[in-house]
């Protein structure tokens, strides 16, 4: 069974992953240094050489690495409206299993 | 209020917002429970109310957001139990107080909202103080040569990691066992600052440890009512005590049955960690 789930909704529906704005990035990959999860990718030969390549592995509701973010470049969907968005599946879903 | 709390405010004599603090302030003072703390005498001898500081609980009055006052008590290393701010207080009422310091119905407004604002709070806080519990009994699981541990009961969790106890209205905030593990020795605790309001899945500070930083997700949305000031010095008792000694922040909640919602109870998170340590460990 894979872990791609954030309280009982899959992962894939949340959408919760750092955007990057490349008009500040100053390619410093602190970022990519800081994130244990692998949801950044370096390719020296793109440009930008930052990519967001695992959306999906970025910890839900996690910002930190736009705190090690010296240029301020990183920013995260709205929580309050991300937190709405996962109750309102979660409702639907426990509404259509007690259809059942 | 029963129990006598000191007032320590603004000094009161740069502008408007300041000398309304030193009017709340005075008027505080008429009751026999209350202490006044001149800041400017603290600032030079602290140990003329160290009697006073240990006798009752500490409540600090900021005129303006450079909040002298907070950051006094901060530096003196004094607990603080209760904060307001005047010119918010102003704000929220509509009011511009502006430089001149003025005696009008306006600034008497304020003055008043900011006296309901400490008398009601104190008479919620007498009502609704954590308590701790007498002693907490936990489940295991071991993977490899790491064991990990989990309370049995009235504790709830987020899916990051971090915990929430909860006594009447307050509640404790800190890292599972999990957490600590993971980051192996931990070496510094940035705390929020007290008064901060936040809404569940906020950080509320971070830990960190030679490995990582770790960000506190709150389980919760609440006030942060004060921080666990013993983790400045041994912040290895997240390590040794992660549910217990090693909390991080106390707050008072806003509205707990609906953060449930997305919370797991204890034996939950039970099943989610032995999941997620036998998923990550492959």
């Amino acid at each position: 069974m894979s872990e791609s789930t954030f309280m009982g909704v899959e992962r894939d529906r949340i959408d919760w992953s750092p955007r990057i704005d490349f008009t500040k990035c100053n390619d410093c990959m602190d970022c990519v240094e800081f994130c244990p999860h692998q949801v950044f990718e370096v390719d020296e030969n793109a440009k930008p050489k930052l990519k967001v390549k695992n959306p999906n592995n970025c910890v839900v509701f996690c910002r930190a690495c736009s705190k090690t973010c010296g240029p301020d470049a990183i920013t995260f969907p709205d929580k309050p409206e991300t937190t709405k968005m996962i109750k309102a599946i979660r409702k639907a879903e426990k509404e259509a299993a007690t259809d059942e | 209020m029963s129990e006598s709390i000191c007032v320590l405010p603004c000094n009161g004599l740069d502008k408007c917002a300041g000398d309304l603090s030193r009017r709340v302030a005075l008027e505080l003072a008429q009751s026999e429970e209350v202490e006044l703390i001149c800041p400017v005498l603290i600032n030079q001898n602290k140990s003329r109310y160290e009697k006073a500081l240990a006798a009752g609980t500490l409540t600090v009055i900021d005129g303006c957001n450079t909040r002298c006052a907070s950051k006094l008590a901060g530096d003196l290393e004094l607990a603080i139990k209760e904060k307001v701010n005047v010119s918010e207080v102003a704000k929220a009422l509509d009011i511009k107080l502006g430089v001149e310091i003025r005696d009008d119905q306006d600034t008497q407004a304020v003055v008043r909202a900011v006296l309901e604002k400490i008398n009601s709070s104190a008479a919620e806080q007498a009502e609704s103080e954590f308590i701790e519990p007498e002693s907490i009994e936990y489940n295991t699981f071991s993977h490899g040569k790491f064991i990990f541990k989990v309370p049995k009961a009235n504790y709830f969790f987020n899916e990051n990691d971090c915990w929430v106890t909860v006594s009447g209205n307050m509640a404790r905030v800190g890292v599972s066992d999990y957490v600590q593990q993971n980051l192996s020795d931990i070496l510094y605790v940035d705390p929020p600052e007290i008064g901060d309001e936040f809404e569940q899945f906020d950080d509320l500070g971070s830990i960190e440890s030679s490995k990582a930083v770790f960000e506190i997700i709150s389980p919760v949305a609440g006030t942060v009512v004060a921080v666990n000031t013993g983790l400045n010095d041994a912040p290895e008792q997240v390590n040794e005590s992660p549910y217990e000694k090693g909390w991080l922040v106390e707050v008072s909640l806003s509205d707990f049955e609906e953060d449930q919602d997305l919370l797991h109870d204890c034996p939950a998170y039970f099943e989610f960690l032995q999941r997620k340590v036998a998923e990550i460990d492959v």
